[in-house]
């Protein structure tokens, strides 16, 4: 162990000085997708400022930052869950971002209230449904899917995941905690069969007649219908997409957004603004809904052609940080009403 | 740690009363399916082509190796594409279930089983198996009275790694919907925030891989009474026709299910994109992935051979405790490793006040293969350990009564004998370094991406045809190493039929 020590610190006096490089900047990425290598491709080529990027979980790249202290790399933080965010926000390794261009850019409900954090698209979580078993007229909220009417024809992944997670959080805010409880109990004595899989696994289930409906992101079913494999495309179309909660008096559909935080010490904060100045415009926003299947978080911007297809929705203005405050909330009902 | 794990009882009293039985059940239930097929499919094919002389009997042998090449995540990922509605025979069976999840990880896994039955039973020499005809036993009385009783040991070892594998799978029993502690782990620490939590199922984790060691010794102690080695070399039979075409179905059935189906699978893959396969990049991730195994393989080799030379020259108890306790990594889950190490790195980062550790390429690179060194040390111990136990100890003796230094005996008498364990660790390490998910992820520099780091981005978005250039490398690159240890064992004497 000594030797290891002694090992570090001699290397690291030898390389101290390659750690500042003022014309790059560094990210955390939960996203892996391949529109964010050609977005930061294309900053690269306008800028001249490198983009380096490391790849991982979400909570293990919080958990990185936050051993990391104030000597971290890393400049920008970015997520696909708001709850992340605010959890970060809540451990205190992020800054406020002030800048005027990223906050015209993008629209006013997506928007952190405490300026900690900048969403650049968002997805709706939805309901989709067999075009053969079930009428549209059958459909109307999240809260209806504890209706014994669907008793063994509910599909869903299980609640390590991070969306549906996001989504009981949302449900415990705008609910409270005895609405959420019994609304989970009989949603899971609905379930076709236990949690599992990912969100297009549940569509594939509607098409093999597992189960009737589901609840899944927009994104999934974007990439099914636009599989290169014909039985996918043919089991996307197999089902139908549903916006619930879309009443006069109802609260609209639950999304959640991909967003950047600042880290509290970024080294260079000048390039992190000038990256997020160029992700939320127009030119970039365009390439983020042409090469999948989000939703902008520009307004100006529209999605793309599939996207606008399944219409116009009421999103749940909820403050997103409630997908984080409520997320341990969330969790513990999921575990109390058996919700694997 | 022991903090946490004595004093907050609050997150305890929360898991034993919602999740503890449950976790407990799945992970014992997916452990005894996993162990189930893995026996079955490792044990009976050693026995074959250990006694049975047939056609193709050595290609068999040699393939029978490889699903080793294969990490469980892209045996996981072929069969789910393969069993889906969306896949070639359109299954309208809800084929995500614990079992189901349970025969495929033996797929992945039973080349451990097969190894070890394999060394042992060509170990046996004829006389045991000439007593056994001459009592009117039978070839499957044979195997089940007498070579499995005396094989339990070395089963034993390979079953520990199956089990050990199996206790620390995420990815695939996350999709399949199946709660292990492992699951619970990650639950309690990403979306709970409660370190406690983890901790304390980290540790009963640990706890439950200290008994299972515990076991293991147990059964190892008889292993030097149990069977004396017979130098005369065991002649193969040529079994009866009827036997023969059993034999070939038992050893054929693992070769199609867990090698052929997902290489042809991968494969076909591959021909869908190639036209938009990125050479370079192709060639930039092979190299780091080899340059990470191999600079991690080597040392762990050196290190494992440290800390086992020791323990037989000094006959000290330190060493032997020293030895039990880094084993023991490897029964962490390698994101815990990867955390850990952080966190100690933070630790010298804020002791040392002047110098900046945390940032550089080089300090990363270096964690990274320290916190491979904790995970896998146990891997290439495994190898070395049962090699040098069988050398007497009037070696040593006799060469320390020559005057030789500890240095010397080892560089005259021990590397030249144990040479072939020594090449084993180096290549088994480095396979499964090169498979290694979770601690490169999370501890790799800026636009440092791998094999598998690629293969997982790719495969998790479940754009797997895309994926399919880079696990082909994976499992071509391990596939080569060990054909080439095989043949590079067959010289030395580890199998005598």
């Amino acid at each position: 162990m000594k030797y290891c020590i002694i090992l570090l610190i001699s290397l690291s006096s030898l390389i101290s000085c390659q750690i500042k490089n003022s014309n790059e900047v560094n990210i955390y990425s939960q996203r892996h997708y391949e529109v964010d290598k050609i977005q930061y491709k294309n900053f690269e080529k306008l800028t001249g400022i490198k983009v380096n990027v490391i790849k991982a979980g979400a909570d293990e790249l919080l958990e990185r930052l936050i051993n990391e202290g104030k000597n971290s790399p890393a400049d920008l933080f970015v997520t696909v869950d708001a709850g992340k965010l605010q959890k970060g926000v809540g451990v205190g390794v992020f800054q406020k971002i002030d800048n005027n261009i990223i906050n015209s850019n993008v629209s006013n409900d997506l928007k952190d209230l405490n300026g900690y954090w900048i969403p650049i698209t968002y997805r709706a979580r939805l309901l989709v449904y067999s075009n053969d078993r079930v009428s549209k007229s059958d459909l109307s909220t999240y809260e209806d899917l504890a209706n014994p009417k669907w008793r063994n024809r509910l599909l869903v992944r299980s609640s390590s995941n991070a969306y549906n997670q996001a989504l009981m959080s949302s449900l415990y805010a705008n609910l409270g905690k005895k609405a959420a409880i019994d609304w989970s109990t009989n949603v899971v004595a609905n379930f076709a069969r236990d949690p599992k899989g990912n969100d297009r696994d549940q569509v594939k289930a509607i098409a093999a007649g597992q189960g009737d409906i589901a609840i899944v992101n927009s994104y999934y079913i974007g990439l099914l219908l636009s599989s290169e494999k014909q039985s996918e495309v043919d089991a996307g179309k197999a089902v139908s997409i549903f916006f619930p909660n879309q009443g006069n008096n109802e609260r609209g559909t639950h999304i959640n957004i991909s967003g950047f935080a600042m880290t509290k010490n970024a080294p260079n904060k000048e390039n992190a603004i000038k990256l997020l100045e160029y992700l939320t415009g127009i030119e970039a926003q365009s390439t983020y809904v042409n090469n999948g299947y989000e939703y902008p978080a520009n307004p100006n911007v529209l999605p793309s052609k599939i996207v606008q297809s399944w219409g116009g929705f009421k999103r749940d203005t909820l403050d997103l940080n409630a997908l984080g405050f409520f997320r341990n909330e969330a969790i513990k009902v999921f575990d109390q009403t058996g919700w694997k | 740690m022991v903090n946490s794990f004595f004093l907050d009882t609050n997150s305890l009293n929360y898991l034993i009363d919602n999740l503890l039985f449950d976790y407990s059940v799945n992970t014992l239930y997916l452990v005894l399916i996993t162990s189930f097929f893995s026996l079955l499919l490792g044990i009976v094919p050693a026995w074959f082509i250990s006694n049975y002389k047939f056609k193709f009997r050595r290609v068999i042998d040699l393939i029978l190796y490889l699903p080793l090449a294969i990490p469980t995540y892209i045996m996981a990922f072929t069969y789910s594409e393969l069993l889906s509605f969306t896949g070639p025979f359109k299954i309208k069976y809800d084929f995500l279930q614990i079992e189901v999840l349970g025969i495929i990880l033996s797929f992945s896994l039973y080349p451990y089983i097969y190894s070890v039955s394999r060394i042992s039973f060509s170990l046996f020499g004829s006389r045991y198996l000439e007593i056994a005809k001459n009592l009117g036993l039978n070839g499957f009385q044979t195997l089940f009275k007498i070579v499995l009783p005396l094989s339990r040991p070395a089963i034993f070892s390979g079953l520990f790694l199956v089990i050990m594998e199996v206790l620390n799978e995420y990815g695939a029993v996350k999709y399949f919907g199946v709660n292990t502690f492992t699951i619970g782990i990650f639950r309690s620490w990403n979306s709970m925030n409660d370190t406690g939590a983890a901790i304390q199922l980290s540790s009963i984790l640990l706890f439950i891989v200290a008994f299972l060691f515990f076991i293991e010794k147990y059964f190892h102690q008889f292993k030097r009474f149990s069977f004396s080695k017979n130098s005369k070399i065991n002649t193969l039979n040529f079994p009866r026709k009827r036997n023969l075409f059993m034999i070939y179905i038992v050893c054929l059935v693992p070769i199609i299910l867990a090698f052929l189906i997902p290489i042809i699978f991968n494969i076909i893959n591959v021909f869908s994109i190639f036209e938009s396969v990125d050479l370079d990049r192709l060639f930039s991730l092979t190299f780091n992935s080899l340059s990470v195994s191999l600079t991690a393989s080597s040392i762990i080799l050196i290190l494992s051979t440290y800390f086992l030379y020791n323990e037989k020259i000094s006959k000290s108890r330190i060493y032997f405790y020293i030895n039990q306790f880094i084993s023991l990594g490897y029964s962490i889950p390698g994101a815990v490793v990867a955390l850990a190490v952080i966190i100690y790195l933070t630790k010298i980062d804020e002791y040392f006040y002047s110098v900046n550790l945390i940032g550089s390429f080089i300090i990363y690179f270096i964690i990274l293969i320290y916190a491979y060194i904790i995970r896998f040390l146990a891997v290439g111990k495994s190898p070395i350990k049962s090699s040098l136990e069988k050398q007497p100890e009037s070696y040593d003796d006799s060469a320390k009564n020559l005057g030789l230094s500890n240095f010397k005996i080892f560089q005259k008498i021990y590397f030249p004998i144990n040479k072939y364990s020594f090449f084993t660790a180096l290549i088994l390490v480095f396979i499964d370094i090169m498979k290694e998910l979770p601690i490169i992820l999370i501890l790799r520099p800026f636009n440092f991406d791998t094999l598998a780091t690629q293969t997982y981005e790719f495969a998790v978005e479940e754009m797997i045809p895309l994926s399919s250039i880079y696990s082909f490398m994976i499992i071509f690159i391990c596939s080569i190493l060990l054909i080439f240890l095989k043949n590079f064992l067959e010289k030395s004497d580890v199998f005598r039929s």
